[in-house]
């Protein structure tokens, strides 16, 4: 019932190490194969390590959000670490840069990445849609259980309160802004110059967007699939926008480059598309003019070598990112706002993940003694409602210090031990316990959306 | 007497430097307002005390070096005006004010042409020409260091602080590219008559045009940089890092044949 989430993102790591992560968890297929590697790791008595697990991928980020089993230990984790590593890197020394965040950590962690905070650019609002992605991923694969689901539908929640109560979002200064200000510290004016599109993703749509709002008049798109780059101009752009656009086809790009200043590049190619040879004569044809080259896919699909030919300039995503990194101080004062937002929620989701823990101890515990005291009392009380109001005052009476001292136990680390005693004193492990257990959790997920409206008044209390 | 005067402009753009050390986007108008009040400043002293006559040969030679001061301003103002790079103001006062100093220090000696007064009128051009062609090259100079200084700070991508300082129009690397280009091309025109002028002077003065003299190697060398430049940039699309460094090549290349002319060989220059 921990949960653990091990991951690496653009603080812990270079831009390549990412890119060996990435590139082995590129396409769903490889996913899947890496998450059912993971979920055959096994403890010494050979029961299963992980109960649920979700990765989310992006390009600044990867991380495996997992529900541990109820006997996973400490040693546990470090070898689902270990394995990690392993897997990606063949390198135990890589486990380095693998963050691990255990239970209340991992919490604060996974709805501080959703609320856009530990992004490169904070605040940008692409990283919940990747986070909804992996979630139902990991639904699709049948990994993500009653544990997950709460955590994920409190994540989105977070991010949803946090963006709507703090100013982070709309002072976000995205990978696109970057994009244009540094178009515009190479180039004078925009309004005559070319932009080339390879690929049709979110990124790319947001960077032409910002493109034509700072006068380009010029825009090429090519996609592997020209039906989808279509599609994509049909439904991601106004009426306006999309008299600049142009469709051409993909085999066509490379003819295109010379008459073209700015490119994006965001595909989900695996190699380069754009070679050191393929540019060097471009850029004779172009007669020297500058060209702009920006890679904003993961694994990066232009050659860092580019950048050393002369009037070619090549940003990656970790180039814009570094940039982007100075501009994090204006910011500071609504992450703080933000933090405090996300502590709230964290609070609400570790007491809910407790009380899982003892609910249905105390329920099962207060079940038994109420049907040994109605089987009892009914030989001598004929009375139904009379029954009853002694029942449950006697239940109430006898149960209320044991009670207390479950919730309390709940607490502090030690209670578990408590917990267990009073389990072994009353025989609560059979058949029926485990019945109530699985109820209460089940009502407690589906309680999400009344809990949610309940955390949002909180938040503002709070607040 | 006169000289003292040379110090209001000087003091002016000093001045203008401590407001622009407060790095506050409000001084920053107040700097460029006082870099004009500065220049307006030099302009009334050159055309009331100085005068047109005053540089009617012979001359002094710090009333020289006060014109040349006023030409480079002259043709940075104009040129900031029209391209809307007022920032280049920033950059070129301080070769104004090194230029008053040395106006300021020099002494006030008469440095007399031998020269006949038929041939008046062709020497003021000619110190007309090369001067405001030697402004247009020192512009171009400045703004191939700072195309350089910005290149390499895209280039390496270290402290490019985009987003803090939303972009000013300028400092964009194309334009100061072009504001390259069309210095070479206004600036080689003056130059080369310039220098023809100067050949046909030195001939006339020193009654042969075959006495090979420092000075004219070191203009025709200078000449000839300048010549391959707007050639390949003309025919061959020369841009960018590469044409930014033979600007500044260039440009020492001019200074060094001034120093040759007025300090080493005076005598082969034409003056007493």
């Amino acid at each position: 019932m921990d949960i653990l989430i091990i991951g690496l993102n653009h603080k812990t790591s270079t831009i390549n190490e990412r890119e060996t992560v990435s590139k082995k968890l590129l396409t769903p297929e490889l996913r899947r194969e890496f998450i059912e590697k993971l979920l055959e790791l096994k403890d010494e008595a050979g029961r299963q390590l992980i109960k649920e697990i979700a990765v989310l991928t992006t390009c600044n980020r990867s991380e495996f959000i997992m529900n541990l089993s109820y006997w996973t230990q400490g040693k546990g984790g470090h070898a689902i670490k270990n394995y990690i590593a392993k897997y990606f890197f063949d390198d135990l020394e890589k486990e380095k840069i693998l963050y691990m965040y255990l239970n209340e950590d991992a919490v604060r962690h996974l709805f501080t990445v959703a609320s856009s905070l530990d992004s490169m650019i904070i605040g940008e609002p692409q990283i919940l849609g990747q986070l909804k992605g992996a979630y139902n991923e990991a639904c699709k694969f049948n990994t993500s259980g009653q544990f997950l689901n709460k955590l994920f539908h409190k994540a989105f929640n977070c991010a949803k309160t946090v963006r709507t109560e703090t100013k982070i979002a709309s002072s976000a200064v995205s990978v696109s802004y970057a994009a244009v200000e540094l178009s515009r510290k190479i180039f004078n004016g925009l309004e005559d110059k070319k932009v080339l599109l390879l690929g049709a993703g979110e990124m790319g749509k947001l960077t032409v967007k910002h493109f034509i709002k700072y006068g380009v008049k010029n825009i090429n798109i090519a996609n592997r699939t020209a039906e989808k780059a279509r599609r994509f101009v049909e439904e991601s752009f106004e009426d306006k926008e999309k008299t600049y656009l142009n469709v051409i086809d993909f085999s066509e790009y490379y003819k295109n480059l010379p008459n073209s200043d700015i490119v994006l590049c965001s595909t989900g190619s695996e190699d380069y598309i754009l070679k050191y040879e393929d540019i060097v004569p471009v850029i004779k044809m172009r007669k020297q003019k500058p060209l702009f080259l920006i890679d904003i896919s993961m694994p990066r699909n232009i050659d860092p070598e580019i950048n050393k030919i002369p009037n070619v300039y090549l940003f990656d995503i970790d180039d814009i990112g570094k940039m982007i990194e100075n501009n994090i101080e204006i910011r500071k004062r609504e992450a703080d706002a933000a933090i405090d937002l996300i502590n709230a929620s964290v609070a609400e989701f570790m007491n809910w993940k407790e009380s899982l823990n003892t609910v249905p101890v105390i329920i099962s515990l207060r079940n038994k003694i109420k049907n040994l005291l109605e089987s009892e009392l009914s030989r001598y009380i004929t009375d139904e409602k009379e029954k009853d109001i002694v029942v449950n005052s006697l239940t109430n009476k006898l149960l209320h210090e044991p009670t207390m001292l479950i919730k309390k136990s709940s607490l502090n680390p030690d209670g578990i031990n408590s917990i267990k005693t009073v389990k072994a004193l009353f025989n609560l492990d059979s058949e029926d316990y485990s019945e109530v257990s699985k109820k209460h959790i089940s009502e407690s997920v589906s309680e999400t959306a009344a809990e949610s409206e309940y955390s949002e008044t909180k938040i503002k209390l709070v607040k | 007497m006169l000289k003292e005067l040379y110090l209001i402009p000087l003091i002016i753009y000093i001045f203008s430097y401590i407001v622009f050390a407060f790095k506050d986007k409000k001084y920053y108008k107040l700097f460029i307002y006082l870099i004009y009040a500065g220049f307006i400043c030099q302009s009334i002293i050159f055309l009331t005390f100085l005068g047109i006559k005053g540089f009617a040969v012979p001359v002094h030679i710090d009333r020289f070096v006060f014109f040349n001061a006023w030409i480079l301003m002259s043709v940075v103002v104009i040129f900031g005006f029209f391209y809307k790079v007022e920032y280049i103001l920033l950059y070129i006062t301080p070769l104004v004010a090194v230029n008053l100093i040395i106006a300021f220090f020099v002494p006030h000696i008469h440095v007399r042409p031998v020269m006949e007064n038929t041939d008046r009128i062709i020497l003021l051009t000619h110190i007309l020409l090369i001067l405001v062609g030697d402004s247009l090259f020192a512009l171009a100079f400045i703004v191939s260091l700072i195309y350089i200084f910005q290149e390499r700070k895209i280039k390496s991508k270290k402290n490019l602080k985009i987003l803090d300082m939303p972009s000013r129009s300028g400092y964009n690397l194309e334009l100061l590219d072009n504001i390259n280009y069309i210095c070479l091309k206004v600036g080689f025109p003056f130059i080369t008559i310039g220098i023809v002028m100067g050949i046909y002077l030195s001939g006339s003065l020193f009654k042969t045009f075959l006495v090979v003299k420092p000075i004219e190697i070191m203009s025709l060398i200078t000449w000839f940089i300048y010549a391959v430049l707007l050639h390949e940039r003309m025919a061959k699309g020369l841009r960018g890092k590469r044409a930014a460094v033979f600007g500044i090549i260039g440009f020492l290349l001019i200074l060094a044949s001034l120093g040759f002319s007025f300090y080493f060989f005076p005598a082969f220059h034409g003056f007493e």
